[in-house]
C-alpha cells in the first residue's frame, strides 16, 4: 500500500513538472476553465434576479448545488477524467503499450499518467461558489457535514464511474473524441436541484444513473432537506462503480495495439 | 537446462475492416464495412535458453511486433501457451512485468517535457527500487552508455541517440532477466549504434537474455547467435546465424582480378554479378557445385590471377531469400470473412530445428 501511494506520488510530480513545463498554457488553461464554469451559475443569478426561481429552491439553495457539482467536478476533472484523454491518445498510438509494461496495476497506471491539473480550476472556482452559496444560508450542523463528506465521497465514485465507462469505451471505439461530450450531457442533469425534474426522471436520476448523487443528494443534506430516494441513490453510486470497474477491466482485454 | 521461454501454437487473430481509399468509398463505410479477419501469428512454438541473444526478423507486417508484444503481456493471445521464467505474461502481468524489460524503438518510455533522470526517479518509484539499488544500478548504466551530461536535459531537447541510450536505461534499471526490443537502432547513427550493440553484448555477457526485433541486419550479425525469422506469421526459420548463411548454399562473393581478360565461362556454379572493367570482376560461387581450389585452378588454367578476394554471401541476401520465398506465396495473413482460409506448410517452427522445409538448402 505504502509502495502504491508512493508510486502515485511519483508519477504525479512527473506528470505536473511535465505539464509545467508549458506554464503559459497552464495559467491559460485554468483562467478559461474557471470563466466556463461560471457562467452556469451567473445565469441561475439572472434567473433569480428576474424574479422567476427553481419551485422551493432560494437562490442560496440552488447556487448551493451548483457549487457542489462544481466541486465534485473540480475533483473528477484532475483526477478521473484525465484518464479519459488518456486512453484516447495512447490506444490510437498504441502508446498504451508502455502503461502495460510496468509492474502496476493497468487501471492505477492510466489513471495516474492522466493526472491533469488544468481541471483544478474547475475545483478553485467551485470553492468559491461553495463559499458564497454558504455566506447566505444557516450554518450547517456536524451531522449535516458529517453526511455531506460521505455523500461527496459517493459522488466522486459516480463521477469515476463514468470515467472508466468512457475511458473502456476508447478501447474497442478508438478515437470517439466526443465521449466527453455525452458524458457532460448525462451529467449536466446533476446541475440542478432534482425536484424540479418529473418523477419518473427522477427516478432514473437517482436509482437508475445516479447522477443526482453528483451534487444533489450531498448539498441537499448539507441544507438539512429531506432526501427521499436517497439510500437508493447510495446503492446505485456503488453498484454503478462496480459496473464501470468490470467494463473497463472487460475492455482492457480488447486492446489491440497498433501496429509495429 | 530447462528453457526461459516457451512457445507453444501460440496464435492470435484480430478483426478489422477494409475500407478504399476514394471519398465515395469513405462515405459507403460510414454505413458498410467488410470485414477483415486478419490472422497476425499462426501456431507459432519456439523455445530459448536464459542468456540466449535471439534476432527476431521478420518483413513488415510478418507479425513480429505481435508476437513481441503477447511475450510481453500486453496483448492476449487467441490461442496457444507461453510461459516466459515460469509466468504466463497476460495472466500474471504484473509479476511477471517486473523481471522483463522492453524498449520499443517508436514507443518512448521517457517523458518528452522533463529529464530522463526525472522518468528514472518515476520508475524507481513504480518498481519499487531501493535507493540504493536504484543508484548503483543506474550510475553503472549511465557510465556504460556514456550519457552522465545527457540525463539532465529534457528529453525533447536530446538527439534520438542520446534518447535510445536512455530509453535502455529505463528498460534496465530493474535489472531485467529478459529484454525485448523492437527496432532498439532504428534511425540511429553509426557510433549511436556501435555503443548501443555494445551495451547490448555487455548485458548478455551478464546473464541477460534477448529477444532482439530489427529490421538492421548489422545488428543480428554482430549481436544475435540464433535467427528466428517469421513471415505471414508463420516461423519459417529458426537456426543459428551460421545456418542463415549457408541457407541459400554454400556460397562465397569472388572480386577477382586478372591481367588478362576475365573469361566469359568459369565453369559450372559461378555466376558473374558485375563485370567491373574487362580483367575485373565481382562473383557468386557456390562451392558445392565447384570448390574454390578449382575454381582458382581454372582461373589460373585461363590466365593469371592479379587479385582475388573472397567473402561470404552477405546476411542481406540469405533474408531477401526467406522473405521473397513467402511473399510469392498467396497473401494468408488476412481473411475475409466470406472466404476459406488458405493456410500454407503449418510445419513451421519446430523447436531447435531448421529453416522450413519449403524454404531449406537450394530450394529457394
Amino acid at each position: 500500500m505504502t509502495g502504491s501511494v508512493q508510486a502515485f506520488l511519483a508519477v504525479m510530480k512527473t506528470v505536473v513538472a511535465s505539464r509545467l513545463a508549458y506554464r503559459g498554457d497552464v495559467f491559460f488553461s485554468l483562467f478559461v476553465t474557471l470563466l466556463g464554469e461560471a457562467i452556469l451559475p451567473m445565469i441561475t443569478l439572472l434567473i433569480y434576479k428576474s424574479g422567476a426561481s427553481f419551485p422551493g429552491w432560494s437562490l442560496e439553495e440552488a447556487m448551493l448545488v451548483q457549487a457542489v457539482f462544481m466541486l465534485a467536478k473540480g475533483i473528477a476533472y484532475p483526477f478521473f477524467y484525465g484518464m479519459v484523454y488518456n486512453t484516447l491518445d495512447r490506444v490510437r498510438e498504441g502508446s498504451f503499450d508502455v502503461l502495460l509494461l510496468k509492474p502496476r496495476s493497468a487501471l492505477f497506471m492510466t489513471l495516474v499518467t492522466g493526472f491533469s491539473i488544468d481541471g483544478l480550476g474547475r475545483l478553485v472556482g467551485g470553492a468559491a461558489l461553495f463559499i458564497f452559496a454558504l455566506s447566505g444560508l444557516p450554518m450547517p450542523s456536524a451531522a449535516e457535514w458529517l453526511g455531506f463528506l460521505l455523500l461527496m465521497c459517493l459522488s466522486a465514485c459516480v463521477l469515476f464511474a463514468s470515467a472508466l465507462f468512457m475511458s473502456g469505451m476508447l478501447f474497442r471505439w478508438v478515437g470517439s473524441s466526443r465521449v466527453y461530450e455525452m458524458n457532460d450531457a448525462a451529467t449536466s442533469f446533476g446541475r440542478y436541484p432534482l425536484s424540479i425534474y418529473s418523477k419518473p426522471l427522477q427516478f432514473v436520476l437517482s436509482s437508475v444513473v445516479p447522477v443526482a448523487m453528483i451534487s444533489y443528494f450531498p448539498a441537499a443534506t448539507l441544507l438539512g432537506r429531506s432526501t427521499p430516494g436517497l439510500y437508493g441513490a447510495a446503492a446505485a453510486s456503488v453498484i454503478f462503480l462496480a459496473a464501470g470497474l468490470l467494463f473497463w477491466h472487460y475492455m482492457l482485454r480488447t486492446y489491440t495495439s497498433a501496429g509495429g | 537446462m530447462n528453457p526461459i521461454i516457451e512457445v507453444s501454437q501460440l496464435r492470435k487473430s484480430y478483426q478489422t475492416y477494409e475500407r478504399g481509399h476514394t471519398l465515395l468509398d469513405s462515405i459507403k463505410s460510414l454505413f458498410h464495412r467488410k470485414p477483415l479477419e486478419i490472422q497476425a501469428v499462426k501456431d507459432i512454438s519456439f523455445s530459448v535458453q536464459q542468456g540466449e541473444l535471439i534476432g527476431f526478423l521478420g518483413p513488415n507486417g510478418a507479425g513480429k511486433s505481435t508476437t513481441l508484444k503477447i511475450l510481453t503481456g500486453v496483448l492476449y493471445p487467441t490461442d496457444g501457451h507461453v510461459s516466459i521464467a515460469g509466468y504466463v505474461p497476460w495472466k500474471q502481468r504484473k509479476p511477471y512485468v517486473a523481471r522483463i524489460g522492453a524498449v520499443f524503438g517508436q514507443k518512448s518510455q521517457l517523458l518528452w517535457d522533463i529529464p530522463p533522470l526525472d522518468a528514472f526517479y518515476m520508475n524507481k518509484a513504480i518498481y519499487g527500487l531501493k535507493e540504493s539499488d536504484f543508484r548503483g544500478t543506474l550510475d553503472e548504466l549511465v557510465e556504460l552508455l556514456d550519457v552522465v551530461h545527457v540525463i539532465r536535459k529534457p528529453t525533447r531537447q536530446l538527439s534520438l541517440g542520446e534518447r535510445m541510450k536512455c530509453e535502455f536505461i529505463m528498460a534496465m534499471l530493474h535489472r531485467p532477466d529478459i529484454v525485448f526490443l523492437d527496432e532498439p537502432t532504428i534511425g540511429l547513427d553509426v557510433i549511436a549504434k556501435e555503443k548501443i550493440r555494445e551495451f547490448i553484448k555487455e548485458m548478455n555477457r551478464k546473464g541477460v537474455t534477448f529477444i532482439l526485433t530489427t529490421h538492421d541486419l548489422g545488428d543480428v550479425a554482430e549481436l544475435a547467435k540464433r535467427v528466428i525469422v517469421i513471415n505471414h506469421g508463420e516461423i519459417i526459420f529458426d537456426d543459428d546465424i551460421a545456418a542463415l548463411k549457408r541457407h541459400l548454399g554454400d556460397k562465397k562473393l569472388v572480386k577477382l582480378t586478372m591481367t588478362g581478360d576475365v573469361p566469359a565461362y568459369l565453369g559450372e556454379g559461378v555466376a558473374v554479378l558485375e563485370r567491373l572493367s574487362s580483367h575485373e570482376a565481382k562473383l557468386e560461387i557456390d562451392t558445392a557445385i565447384q570448390p574454390l581450389n578449382a575454381f582458382i585452378q581454372m582461373c589460373s588454367q585461363n590466365g593469371v590471377i592479379a587479385d582475388m578476394s573472397i567473402e561470404e554471401l552477405p546476411i542481406e541476401e540469405s533474408i531477401k531469400a526467406l522473405y521473397s520465398y513467402n511473399s510469392e506465396q498467396p497473401n494468408n495473413n488476412t481473411n475475409r470473412k466470406d472466404q476459406k482460409h488458405v493456410k500454407i506448410d503449418a510445419s513451421a517452427g519446430r523447436k531447435g530445428g531448421n529453416a522450413h522445409s519449403q524454404t531449406s538448402g537450394r530450394s529457394v
